[in-house]
C-alpha cells in the first residue's frame, strides 16, 4: 500500500484493472478470475472507471473536488481506502511492480 | 455549478445463495433520540461516551411483568436485584414501584439501607456473608437466605450471642432441565442436602425458617424449567407443613428471565426468541397452583428479577474514533466505549446503531478504545460507513453493564437518568484524576 500511494503520488499510476475483470454501467463487478461479483455504489463506480482508464491520484482528485461537496483530506482517505480493497479482491493488479528491466 | 452529494467510495462482495437468514434485506435501525431527547444533545451536554438510564423504560417494563405474575398468582412480591444495576436512582425507582431488595454482600446490605428500604424487606443472598454482615442482617431482620451449612452454623452461633432470633430461608439447588446445574449455591434438593438443612433449622431455637428459594441459572430461555423448579419447592413446602405442622411464608423462585439481548451464537434475535413476563408467569403459577398446596396456604411469590427488568432501560452512547481496513481487507472501527464499560459484550452480540440513516454497510468489526486485543465490542456485524466524530448508540446495557464496569485505562463516564417529565441528571459522576487521589496512599521515601 505503502508503495503503492508513493507511487501515485509521483504520478505514476502503476494500478490497472486485471483483465478478467468486467465493469458494468450499473455497478456490477465479474472477477472471470476468481469467480466473483460484487457491486459498486455509483462513486466507486466513477473512481473504478478513472483509474481503469489510467488517470492518476491527482488528476482523479481533482475531478472528483471539483464535483463533489468533499474535502481533500476525505478524499484521499476514501480513495486509498477503496484502492486497497479492490486490490484486495483483486480487481486490480500492479503493472509491473519494482520497474524491474 | 451546484456540487453534488458525495458518498464514500464502496465495493461489496456478492456471496451467492447467502441471503440474510430471514430472506429479506436488512433495514439499518436507527436510534436518534431516548424519551424524546437527541442523543447528540445528550452527548453535548455531558460528553462521550455516556451510559443513560430511562426512568419510563425502567417503570413501563415492570408494570408488565408485574401484572404478567399478578394476573395470575395471589401473592407476589418482587425484589430488585441489587447487582444487577446498584445505582442509587435505580434502586429507588423500583423501591418506589414496590420492590423489596436483594442483595448479595455486606456492601449490597449497606446501600439497601442507606436507600432506605426496611431491614424486613431485604433478601440477604450470596456464599459470601461474614459474621459482622449476619449480625446486620439479624439486627435488622433480613430474610437471610443460607447458602452452605458452615453459614447455617455461624448462623446459629451468631444468633444465640446476640439472643435474637434470624429469620432464615435456605438456598435450593436442583434439577430443572437447564445444564449444567448450579449446583455451586446452596442445597441440593435431589440427594437431600436441602432437607437435612431444612430439618436442621427447625431444631435451631434461634432460627425462624420462613421461605425457600432457588436461582436456577442465569438467562433461561426455557420457561418450563421454573415450573420444575417451583414444583419441586412446593413439595419441600409441603413436606415441611406435613412434618412440622408448619407452614412457610415465602417460595423465592429467585431471577434469570432472559432480557432481550441476543446471545453470541443466537441464530434467531433476543427479541424474537425469548420468553414474556406472560411466558415465565404462566408456567411459574400454574406449577405452584396446580401442586399439592391448598390454596389458602399457598405462599408469597418472590421473584427476584433484574436483567430482564433493567437491561431495555439502559443505552450507551459512544463516538466513532477511527476507521480501519484489517489485513484481509475487512472492515473496523474503533469507538470511544470498551469492554471495560460493555461487561456484557463478552456474551452479547450487543445492539450498536447508527443516530441518522447511513449509506452503504457492510460486515465491521467494532473495537473499543483500550490498548487491548481482547476489546472487541461487536464482531461480524452489518453496519454502515460512518465519519470519525459520528455519534451511535449500543442498547440494552441497562443490567450488569454499570456495576460490573471496570476503571481500566481511562475514566468511567457519567451516568445519566432521563426522568418521567423528560428531564436529564446526572447518577453518577464521570471519573477524574481527583477519584483515585482521594483514595491512593503513596508512601513517602526519604
Amino acid at each position: 500500500m505503502l508503495i503503492e500511494v508513493s507511487l501515485i503520488h509521483n504520478n505514476r499510476n502503476i494500478m490497472k484493472i486485471t483483465e478478467e475483470v468486467r465493469i458494468s454501467d450499473n455497478g456490477f463487478v465479474f472477477n472471470s478470475r476468481t469467480g466473483d461479483s460484487f457491486n459498486v455504489n455509483p462513486t466507486g463506480l466513477e473512481l473504478t472507471k478513472l483509474i481503469a482508464q489510467g488517470h492518476d491520484f491527482d488528476t482523479i482528485k481533482s475531478l472528483f473536488l471539483e464535483k463533489y461537496e468533499l474535502d481533500d483530506l476525505t478524499f484521499e482517505k476514501d480513495f486509498y481506502e477503496f484502492v486497497a480493497l479492490i486490490k484486495h479482491h483483486q480487481i486490480t493488479s500492479q503493472e509491473d511492480p519494482l520497474d524491474f528491466k | 455549478m451546484e456540487k453534488l452529494k458525495y458518498d464514500k467510495p464502496s465495493i461489496s462482495k456478492i456471496n451467492a445463495g447467502m441471503p440474510s437468514k430471514f430472506g429479506l434485506p436488512v433495514k439499518q435501525k436507527v436510534i436518534s433520540e431516548i424519551d424524546g431527547i437527541k442523543v447528540s444533545s445528550l452527548i453535548e451536554e455531558y460528553g462521550s461516551p455516556l451510559f443513560v438510564i430511562s426512568e419510563k423504560t425502567i417503570r413501563e417494563v415492570f408494570a408488565d411483568a408485574k401484572r404478567a405474575f399478578e394476573n395470575r398468582y395471589p401473592k407476589v412480591q418482587f425484589a430488585w436485584s441489587y447487582k444487577t444495576n446498584y445505582l442509587d436512582a435505580v434502586c429507588s425507582i423500583f423501591h418506589d414501584e414496590g420492590s423489596w431488595a436483594e442483595v448479595v454482600s455486606g456492601f449490597e446490605f449497606e446501600k439497601a439501607l442507606s436507600n432506605g428500604v426496611n431491614g424486613s424487606q431485604i433478601l440477604f443472598n450470596g456464599p459470601d456473608k461474614s459474621k459482622d454482615d449476619l449480625i446486620m442482617a439479624i439486627k435488622n431482620n433480613a430474610c437471610i437466605h443460607i447458602d452452605h451449612f458452615d453459614e447455617l452454623y455461624l448462623l446459629i452461633e451468631t444468633s444465640r450471642e446476640l439472643q435474637m432470633k434470624a429469620r432464615v430461608a435456605i438456598r435450593v439447588n436442583l434439577d430443572a432441565g437447564v445444564y449444567p446445574i448450579w449446583d455451586r449455591f446452596g442445597f441440593n434438593y435431589e440427594n437431600g442436602d436441602a432437607w437435612n438443612a431444612i430439618n436442621r433449622i427447625m431444631l435451631a431455637e434461634s432460627l425462624e425458617l420462613i421461605g425457600l428459594h432457588t436461582h436456577i441459572g442465569t438467562y433461561i430461555m426455557a420457561q418450563t424449567a421454573y415450573a420444575i423448579a417451583a414444583s419441586k419447592l412446593a413439595n419441600l413446602y409441603m413436606a415441611i407443613h406435613r412434618k412440622f405442622d408448619y407452614w412457610l411464608k415465602y417460595i423465592d423462585l429467585g431471577g434469570g428471565f432472559a432480557s432481550k439481548n441476543t446471545l453470541k451464537g443466537a441464530y434467531m434475535p433476543g427479541n424474537e426468541t425469548c420468553p414474556s413476563f406472560d411466558d415465565y408467569a404462566e408456567a411459574i403459577s400454574n406449577a405452584l397452583i396446580s401442586s399439592e398446596i391448598p390454596h389458602e396456604n399457598l405462599p408469597v411469590l418472590f421473584l427476584e428479577t433484574g436483567r430482564a427488568l433493567i437491561d431495555d432501560a439502559g443505552y450507551l452512547l459512544t463516538t466513532v474514533i477511527a476507521n480501519k481496513r484489517l489485513n484481509d481487507g475487512r472492515r473496523s472501527m474503533v469507538i470511544d466505549a470498551g469492554v471495560n464499560l460493555l461487561f456484557t459484550s463478552f456474551w452479547y452480540n450487543l445492539g450498536v446503531y447508527p443516530t441518522r440513516e447511513l449509506g452503504h454497510a457492510e460486515e465491521s468489526t467494532i473495537y473499543g478504545p483500550l490498548c487491548m486485543n481482547i476489546d472487541v465490542v461487536r464482531d461480524a456485524i452489518v453496519f454502515p460507513q460512518v465519519k470519525t466524530g459520528e455519534q451511535l448508540v449500543v442498547e440494552r446495557v441497562g443490567a450488569y453493564n454499570i456495576t460490573q464496569s471496570m476503571q481500566f485505562i481511562t475514566y468511567r463516564p457519567n451516568v445519566v437518568l432521563i426522568d418521567n417529565d423528560g428531564k436529564t441528571q446526572i447518577i453518577r459522576k464521570k471519573e477524574s484524576l481527583e477519584t483515585f487521589k482521594n483514595s491512593e496512599i503513596n508512601p513517602k521515601r526519604n
